[in-house]
């Protein structure tokens, strides 16, 4: 990069420009660096009547995204979508964004393995989505994994990019009270997830048997937590305590839903199994 | 031209056939749906597409092939099309992925419109020339196709890449214990035992057998391990609909890429068209239904043209699925037409039972299925003639070294190569009579094969001699130049030469290019 500029100066002093056309046509040169450089945005790429593999399989990661039981029903078992927590299709910061491609491999303790980008979507699909894991060369990965690389263009590789995940909350001095947490939800979150938490189309249930299992990230109360301070009541960013914020993730995730897979082997079975003959 | 095309290109009636028995039709239908439904989930995978294509595939390709067709013959998803299905596409795109779909679809509408062409010229009959050992020869080679691809799904092997077959044997012999996954593996062995031995007693059903004992392992497991650490694949839930409407892309891209896989549409338009022309010869000579096998072709060629607008991919006769119905009496496609019915009853209700099926039940099925396709009776029964040998052999090792494409090609060429020898081959016999040397003849006199008579009539160039040509049928025109040459040769004051013909047209077609040539023809006696 620094090469490149050098050696624009150095055409400029050629070319014997005056310090403000100087000016103007490097603002020029930057301009169109970066410019065309900027991927196309998604709503572009749909409206193209042709896509080759990559900008294709891009595509069929933002549909699997956002109209998860159509696109991706194949290996899910509830009935939610991956946007319901990557809010915008995986766009905005601190609602747990997917431009974490550069982030990968790397080692988790959940499963105490190294995980590669391929790792870190099948489970999705066994944890949040409550499903069955993918191969790897499943078509749903390989496409999700062409979207997080689409949206994590111009991040810097190795280093977490800024909003990433959920903000942390600060220890407020209070344990997390599910008693509080109910008046609140009552209040604020009942309206559109329903009194009991079963949701509406368009709106997740956040418990039951067709929502996130308990080994699920949302299952972390304070992840939760940090999830619906940043981004709930939708709308109304922000305006919940930590506290309350607390006490709502407590609220919810001590309600009934489905098991831990790595857990309850024959439960789980039976419980996939009635829940596949729900649908 | 096109009113008289009118009957051939309707669909199917119960007018035309007479005697329909309903109860056995209804019964046939519902096996043949039984039957289809774990071949299209097979098929799709090696087709490289997702399971419900496969389904759709079974659907409606059936429906298509029958409601167009004459006879018993069911069509839907088909080995050879389906192998040779992922490898067309698999060069432009990922497996599975929105674009694969998109030029598989294509592909399918190319192919159904070189199977309408090929109808249009007529051309049926020449998949008369495929000679049964090319047949045998491609069947045994798609067998060890489907044996060594199932490996991959049985051993729980993460590479779905296209290895040469003993660079996989190598790889697994190098490296077995890291490669093989126990869970996958013992669900796979669970099958293929299961339907072998199910096999000596329930033919028939043998596959569905082997299905129901490889699900019952994957549960067992599934209830014992987690299924995060046993990474068993399994099938997933089917988002099956009874109206999966599409339609082939369109675009100039899309057109670039069709125009470099067209090749590739010949062969499968070939293929199937060869395979499903092969039932229908079975068929015509085995029952008396009223088979037209032109429109056969007209079916085949519908079938796959509307495939693409119903998430199917090309397919083509079924053999097995058409024994079974042969063995239950079935007698019209209203078997075929029933069955795709109940083959959409069937999934809605049974879809969700199957979202747990391990993917190494389904290769265990493609084991067997590829297992059945080696036939050592058939191949035995080859090794007593060596040029029906040489075809089989050559055909099955140009598959298995050189691939599908290439075998198919190689078989086409050499069954016609061998017709063409056999035919051009003279029988020809001297029989030494009073005062003159009589030569007879047996087959077909042509470019070809006049040499061999040339030759002969030059050793007798000094002798009276009868040319006895009363059983050859055909005699073109650079033979009768050679005989009118070899007359120029002769010393025609001291010998003499005549011909006996077998008809006046002839006689009359033998004058005319005789060059003025004064030659004797000698009648057909009346015995």
């Amino acid at each position: 990069m620094r090469a490149v500029f050098s050696g624009i100066i150095h055409i400029l002093t050629h070319l014997r420009l005056s310090g403000s056309k100087r000016l103007i046509f490097l603002s020029a040169i930057l301009f169109f660096r970066f410019v065309a450089a900027e991927q196309l945005p998604i709503e572009n790429l749909l409206e193209r009547s042709y896509l080759d593999d990559y900008y294709s399989n891009v595509i069929y990661g933002y549909r699997i995204i956002t109209e998860t039981e159509k696109y991706g029903a194949r290996y899910t078992g509830n009935s939610l979508r991956c946007s319901n927590c990557h809010l915008d299709a995986g766009r905005r910061r601190d609602a747990i964004p997917l431009n974490v491609a550069g982030m990968y491999p790397k080692w988790r303790s959940k499963n105490g393995r190294r995980n590669g980008i391929g790792l870190r979507i099948r489970e999705c699909f066994v944890y949040s989505l409550d499903g069955i894991m993918p191969p790897e060369d499943a078509p749903e990965v390989m496409a999700i994994s062409a979207y997080i690389s689409y949206l994590s263009h111009g991040e810097t590789i190795g280093e977490a990019p800024e909003g990433r995940g959920v903000p942390t909350i600060p220890d407020t001095g209070y344990d997390p009270n599910p008693a509080s947490g109910k008046a609140i939800y009552d209040q604020k979150c009942a309206a559109c997830h329903g009194k009991g938490g079963v949701g509406i189309p368009t709106i997740p249930p956040l418990w039951g048997i067709d929502s996130y299992n308990e080994a699920a990230g949302m299952a972390d109360v304070k992840r939760a937590a940090g999830f619906i301070w940043a981004n709930m009541p939708l709308g109304q960013e922000r305006t919940l305590s930590h506290q309350d914020a607390l006490d709502v993730a407590a609220y919810i995730n001590i309600q009934i839903r489905p098991g831990d897979p790595r857990k309850y082997k024959l439960l789980k079975l039976l419980e996939s199994v009635s829940g596949i003959f729900s649908r | 031209m096109a009113l008289n095309r009118l009957p051939e290109v309707l669909p199917w009636h119960p007018r035309n056939s007479t005697n329909i028995n309903y109860s056995s039709e209804l019964f046939g239908a519902l096996i043949g749906a039984i039957l289809v439904i774990p071949q299209g989930i097979t098929f799709a995978y090696l087709a490289g597409l997702p399971p419900e294509y496969g389904i759709y595939t079974s659907i409606f390709v059936t429906l298509f092939a029958s409601l167009f067709g004459t006879s018993s013959m069911l069509g839907g998803p088909n080995t050879a099309v389906a192998i040779l299905i992922g490898v067309a596409v698999a060069p432009y795109a990922g497996r599975g992925s929105p674009l694969y779909i998109d030029y598989v679809l294509m592909l399918s509408f190319m192919v159904g419109i070189i199977q309408l062409l090929i109808w249009l010229l007529r051309g049926g009959r020449f998949f008369m020339y495929l000679s049964p050992a090319a047949i045998t020869g491609i069947t045994t080679g798609v067998g060890l196709i489907l044996v060594l691809s199932s490996l991959d799904g049985i051993l729980g092997l993460s590479t779905s890449g296209t290895l040469f077959f003993f660079q996989k044997l190598y790889l697994l012999f190098d490296d077995a214990e890291n490669l093989v996954n126990p869970y996958s593996f013992s669900v796979g062995v669970v099958t293929v035992v299961t339907g072998l031995v199910a096999r000596h007693y329930k033919t028939r059903y043998a596959i569905l057998i082997a299905i129901a004992a490889g699900y019952l392992c994957g549960l067992l497991e599934m209830a014992q391990f987690p299924h995060v650490d046993m990474e068993l694949e399994l099938l997933g839930y089917l988002p099956i609909t009874p109206l999966p409407l599409s339609h082939p892309p369109v675009g100039t891209e899309y057109l670039l890429v069709g125009l470099s896989m067209l090749p590739d549409a010949i062969i499968i338009s070939l293929i199937g068209l060869a395979q499903s022309m092969v039932i229908v010869k079975h068929l015509r000579s085995d029952t008396d239904q009223p088979i037209q096998p032109d429109k056969e072709v007209f079916a085949q060629g519908m079938a796959n043209l509307l495939a693409p607008f119903f998430s199917s991919f090309a397919g083509s006769g079924s053999f097995n699925r058409t024994a079974v119905n042969q063995s239950l009496n079935i007698k019209t496609p209203l078997a075929g037409i029933v069955s795709s019915g109940i083959v959409l009853v069937v999934i809605l209700v049974l879809g969700p039972v199957l979202t747990y099926l391990p993917m190494a039940v389904i290769s265990g099925t493609l084991f067997l299925v590829g297992i059945g396709m080696i036939k050592t009776d058939e191949i035995r029964r080859l090794t007593t003639w060596r040029g029906e040998l040489a075809v089989f052999a050559v055909t099955l090792l140009s598959i298995i070294f050189v691939g599908l494409q290439t075998g198919l090609v190689v078989a086409l060429v050499l069954s016609v190569l061998l017709f063409v020898l056999s035919a051009s081959r003279l029988e020809l016999q001297v029989e030494h009579e009073a005062v003159s040397v009589r030569i007879r003849v047996e087959g077909h006199l042509f470019y070809a094969s006049i040499d061999q008579l040339s030759q002969l009539l030059k050793r007798h160039r000094s002798e009276n001699v009868i040319l006895d040509l009363s059983v050859v049928s055909y005699l073109d025109l650079s033979a009768t130049e050679a005989i009118a040459k070899e007359l120029t040769n002769r010393n025609n004051k001291q010998t003499f030469f005549a011909i006996q013909l077998s008809s006046p047209r002839l006689q009359a077609q033998f004058e005319n290019r005789m060059l003025g040539e004064p030659v004797q023809f000698i009648q057909q006696t009346q015995t």
